[in-house]
């Protein structure tokens, strides 16, 4: 009876289905079982293996003919014995590794259902390896042999799988694809079967290339062409016996045994000696042809795979030379052009060719000739004792495992001479078309689940180490330590004497220089001016009188004469995470920054941050160090008395913007709350009354004292989205910062009150708490509920609710600035709704790319920033 | 499907509890199927289950169906839940209430 080949088709798919299916039901099974319950039966089953060394061995060679049976018994411990004693402590269930340092732990997840493809030329030994690999990972195999050893096989996939179940693994946890004339296709039907979740490919090119076709995760390997670089420095007897082991082993059917010595010229007589006195036979060139005409298969240029893991005696029979019996090794030198010869490619069997060079130049380019001959990514082998040779050997070739002073071929299996990891099959890379360079083995079976906790970094408090706080502190000048100091300052500064003031209370000793060129928004051309003033005076101390942008200044100038080496634009690159960012900054300034502050707003006095105005760019670049701090602040009132009306309010409302802006930023922490509501009251209490007696020193104080501790805050807690709209308007139109900030007010404390539209990614912050954080800071400042009335009195809302304090808040905003006359949108600023609307993309761009925004409670998406930036354009009513 | 839904409805349900290791069949459950009722599978002491009780489950699934009465599991751990995740079969998954076809492979 016949059937046709339908039939037979749909009978091969009921077998793929049933062993697929057996298969995948183990696995699930499998996922149950712990650590203990893995390791008794992977014990059991590598005993099974090594009672069954010799057996199996016989079985492979009786099967294959190929290679010997000696060799293949101790492929079998290897992938037994040794295999076991390098996993056997190894966890593969359920926390497999910890990492304290990171806060993570790492978890194994079977990979599933596993399909393997195993060689002709290690068959069982392949199979016990696996095997052995599958269960300790948890996974179940499915093998798929190749169909010359197809017997050897599934024999030693019986063994395994009967002690594995005997030790309590899940029925058919292994099983394998019984030999037929139809083996090949039951294999195609596998790679592409939805239940298998890896290939784990090891045997020829095209077996390899189909399993990466198939579409599933797979494991191969790629072809070898090892080469070995007999360095002048080597022991010619060791190393031929090594090579003589390696190239033997198995009749070479090794991937990664020796294919092509490169022999440095000092050492060939020696080494060709001792080859020839251990029975090796070295081919004249007439020989040379012979053995490349059979060894090689003139339709593929590739080896003639009729000779893999023949004799060396069968395959000089073949090729017609005579040899003496028991000959090792055909040795061919290799003659011409070594990337033409035919003999310059991967040979499973005892014949190897050779080079002799005359420097290590010569002979690591000969070896990347054969490494890039067929065989990149997988082995190659250097005997040296000249370290740097090895290691420059090692970098340029591309293998996998680059083996030193031993057998390349028993080298590259592991264990054995080394401790690489056990293997019967050889990652090689990307330069063998692999995803790993591994010795293939548990590590690569495991789906590896993280499970990082969250890390929260520690929050810091930092600010200037000696701050003077009382009106006439300025006379701790008359105390300081210097010899040399070097005063930044303004020209307003000399004007209004404070300059005088402050260069009468230095020591008498003590040589001063003054700058007083700072501008409004000094640029970077300033700055070099400043520091090009320094370096001929030498100062040991810089007093920074005047203003935030005087202050801002003094820290750059300080900092790039120190460290006249620092670029501004890489100090200035911004950073999504202060931990992370890539700039790093000097750990210690020499000079001595002495900052005197003569406005109460920025508080840049106690604050880690430089701004500077960029011309060209239309922009303001932000520096933040812990460096940019200075050494002592000094807030002398004394110095503010005669602040003009306008430059009081815009530098209170500066203030007042840190406050409100520390105080819900991402980055607050108790210390900056405690400092951001004092100053709030401070300015609610203090601005009105000194806009009423501009020259009370009381409240001049009070007011100085607010920008101080909320300088303290944002330097420690920075910013918000209103600084960064600020920054955008006050780069492009020119509007002092304070009154920028002003403008957005309003908007931006509606804007952080409600829920975000996006919530913004920091560990720290790990509760929005905008809303409730405005409405204790209403509460602070005594507002309450009734405040929350309209100007007739009528209540607005009633209770103490969150959102009555808010809008309590947010009127209290209004009406200071009101009183104050503080503008409260662009157009007070004389912006003409033309030039606006035009700048508009620009504004937002810029503020969208500020750094001040990232601590911000919600993030700003650019629909937010446009809408913040329309918003603050047009009048504003009381809220 | 509504019919279905009728059929099993006017049948009595009844609770079993599975062993703590389900390794093979459970001749109760047999019988209370072959006897026509529905049957809730309470697996609260359940913490195992081998090839050979997967296989039986999916049997009785099969044999409930052609019985026309519904058998349901109940009470299922994580860890023997993922093992009915893992083995793809559709019946289980059905049998715990997840809807009618797994999106991913299926055996």
């Amino acid at each position: 009876m016949t059937t046709s080949t339908k039939e037979q088709d749909l009978g091969l798919s009921e077998r793929v289905n049933s062993l697929v299916r057996r298969a995948r039901l183990a696995a699930a099974v499998f996922t149950q079982y712990t650590q203990e319950e893995v390791d008794r039966i992977v014990k059991a089953m590598t005993i099974a293996a090594i009672e069954a060394v010799e057996d199996l061995a016989i079985a492979a060679h009786e099967e294959t003919k190929m290679g010997l049976i000696e060799d293949k018994v101790l492929k079998n411990f290897v992938a037994s014995e040794f295999h076991y004693h390098q996993i056997k402590d190894k966890k593969t269930v359920g926390i497999i590794r910890h990492f304290p340092e990171d806060n993570m732990v790492e978890i194994a997840e079977p990979m599933g259902v596993i399909l393997a493809l195993s060689p002709v030329t290690n068959p069982t030994s392949t199979v016990i390896f696996k095997s052995i690999a599958a269960a300790k990972t948890r996974n179940t195999i499915i093998f798929s042999p190749h169909l010359m050893a197809a017997d050897s096989s599934n024999k030693t996939a019986r063994i395994l799988y009967e002690a594995g179940v005997s030790a309590g693994a899940p029925k058919g946890f292994i099983s394998w694809v019984e030999k037929s004339p139809r083996l090949r296709r039951e294999t195609e039907l596998m790679m592409v079967h939805p239940e298998v979740d890896l290939i784990f490919a090891t045997g020829g090119t095209q077996m390899v290339k189909a399993a990466y076709s198939s579409g599933k995760p797979a494991l191969g390997v790629g072809a070898g062409n090892t080469p070995v670089y007999i360095t002048s420095t080597a022991s010619p007897p060791s190393a031929a016996m090594d090579v003589v082991i390696s190239k033997t082993f198995d009749n070479g059917t090794e991937c990664p045994s020796e294919q092509t010595l490169i022999i440095d010229s000092q050492i060939a007589d020696a080494l060709l000696a001792q080859f020839k006195r251990m029975n090796c036979y070295i081919c004249n060139q007439e020989e040379v042809e012979k053995v490349a005409a059979v060894v090689i298969d003139p339709r593929t240029n590739g080896m003639n795979y009729k000779l893999v893991g023949q004799s060396a005696d069968t395959i000089a029979r073949a090729a017609g030379i005579d040899v003496p019996r028991y000959t090792k090794i055909i040795l061919c030198p290799l003659e011409g052009d070594l990337r033409y010869h035919k003999l310059s490619v991967e040979k499973l069997m005892p014949v190897l060719g050779y080079v002799i060079v005359d420097s290590v130049d010569e002979g690591i380019n000969r070896a990347l000739d054969i490494n890039f001959a067929g065989g990149t990514g997988h082995t190659a082998g250097i005997f040296s004792e000249d370290d740097s040779v090895i290691e420059r050997f090692a970098t340029a070739i591309n293998a996998g495992r680059i083996i030193v002073n031993s057998p390349t071929s028993i080298g590259g299996l592991g264990g054995v001479y080394n401790n690489l990891n056990t293997t019967l099959s050889f990652g090689c890379g990307t330069g063998g078309g692999n995803i790993t360079t591994d010795n293939v083995g548990i590590k690569n079976l495991l789906n590896y689940k993280r499970v990082p906790k969250r890390t929260n970094f520690t929050l810091t408090f930092q600010t200037t180490k000696n701050i003077y706080i009382n009106p006439g502190s300025l006379d701790h000048l008359r105390s300081l330590k210097t010899k040399s100091c070097f005063v930044l300052t303004s020209r307003s500064a000399a004007k209004r004497g404070h300059l005088a003031q402050v260069t009468e209370r230095l020591p008498a000793d003590c040589r001063v220089q003054v700058f007083s060129d700072i501008g409004v928004e000094p640029d970077w051309a300033c700055v070099q001016k400043a520091i090009a003033a320094m370096h001929q005076s030498q100062p040991d101390t810089v007093i920074a009188l005047g203003g935030g942008s005087v202050l801002d200044a003094a820290k750059i100038m300080r900092l790039f004469y120190d460290y006249p080496e620092l670029k501004m634009q890489e100090l200035s690159v911004k950073f999504l995470d202060f931990r992370h960012r890539m700039v790093e900054f000097p750990q210690k300034v020499h000079t001595q920054l002495v900052a005197i502050p003569t406005t109460s707003g920025t508080g840049s006095e106690v604050t880690p941050f430089a701004v500077q105005m960029d011309n060209e760019n239309h922009r303001k670049l932000s520096l933040v160090d812990e460096c940019l701090l200075p050494n002592i602040a000094i807030i002398d009132a004394n110095l503010t008395k005669s602040l003009p009306k306008e430059i009081t309010v815009d530098t209170a409302f500066d203030a007042l913007t840190h406050a409100l802006e520390s105080l819900v930023s991402t980055f607050a922490s108790d210390y900056t709350d405690g400092l951001a509501l004092e100053s709030m009251r401070l300015i609610f209490e203090a601005l009105p009354e000194t806009l009423k007696a501009p020259g009370n020193i009381v409240w001049r104080h009070k007011l100085h004292n607010a920008s101080c501790l909320a300088g303290m805050a944002i330097g420690n807690a920075s910013v918000g989205v209103n600084h960064a709209l600020a920054h955008s308007v006050g780069a492009i139109f020119k509007v002092p910062h304070g009154r920028a900030n002003g403008v957005f007010l309003l908007s931006t404390l509606a804007y952080n009150a409600k829920i975000p539209r996006k919530f913004m990614p920091v560990s720290a912050y790990q509760v929005w708490i905008a809303d409730e954080k405005y409405a204790r800071a209403a509460k602070f400042l005594g507002l309450s509920p009734a405040y929350d009335h309209d100007r007739n009195g009528s209540p607005a809302s009633t209770g103490e609710t969150r959102e009555a304090m808010i809008r309590a808040l947010l009127r209290a905003v209004y009406d200071l600035a009101l009183n104050a006359g503080q503008p409260l949108c662009l157009a007070e600023l004389g912006i003409s709704r033309e030039a606006f609307d035009q700048a508009l993309p620009q504004l937002v761009r810029t503020a969208a790319g500020d750094m001040s925004a990232r601590t911000n409670p919600s993030l700003p998406l650019i629909d937010d920033i446009t809408e913040l930036m329309i918003r603050a354009y047009g009048p504003r009513s009381r809220p | 499907m509504t019919d279905r839904a009728g059929e099993y409805q006017n049948k009595p349900t009844e609770l079993l509890s599975m062993p703590k290791r389900l390794e093979r069949g459970v001749d109760s459950v047999d019988r209370v199927l072959a006897g026509g009722s529905n049957v809730t599978l309470d697996f609260t002491g359940c913490d195992f289950v081998t090839v050979d009780g997967l296989e039986w489950l999916e049997e009785i699934l099969l044999r409930s169906e052609s019985l026309k009465t519904r058998v349901t599991f109940v009470n299922l751990n994580p860890q023997l839940y993922k093992v009915f995740k893992v083995a793809h079969i559709d019946s289980l998954q059905k049998a715990c209430g997840a809807p009618g076809t797994a999106s991913g492979p299926v055996c």
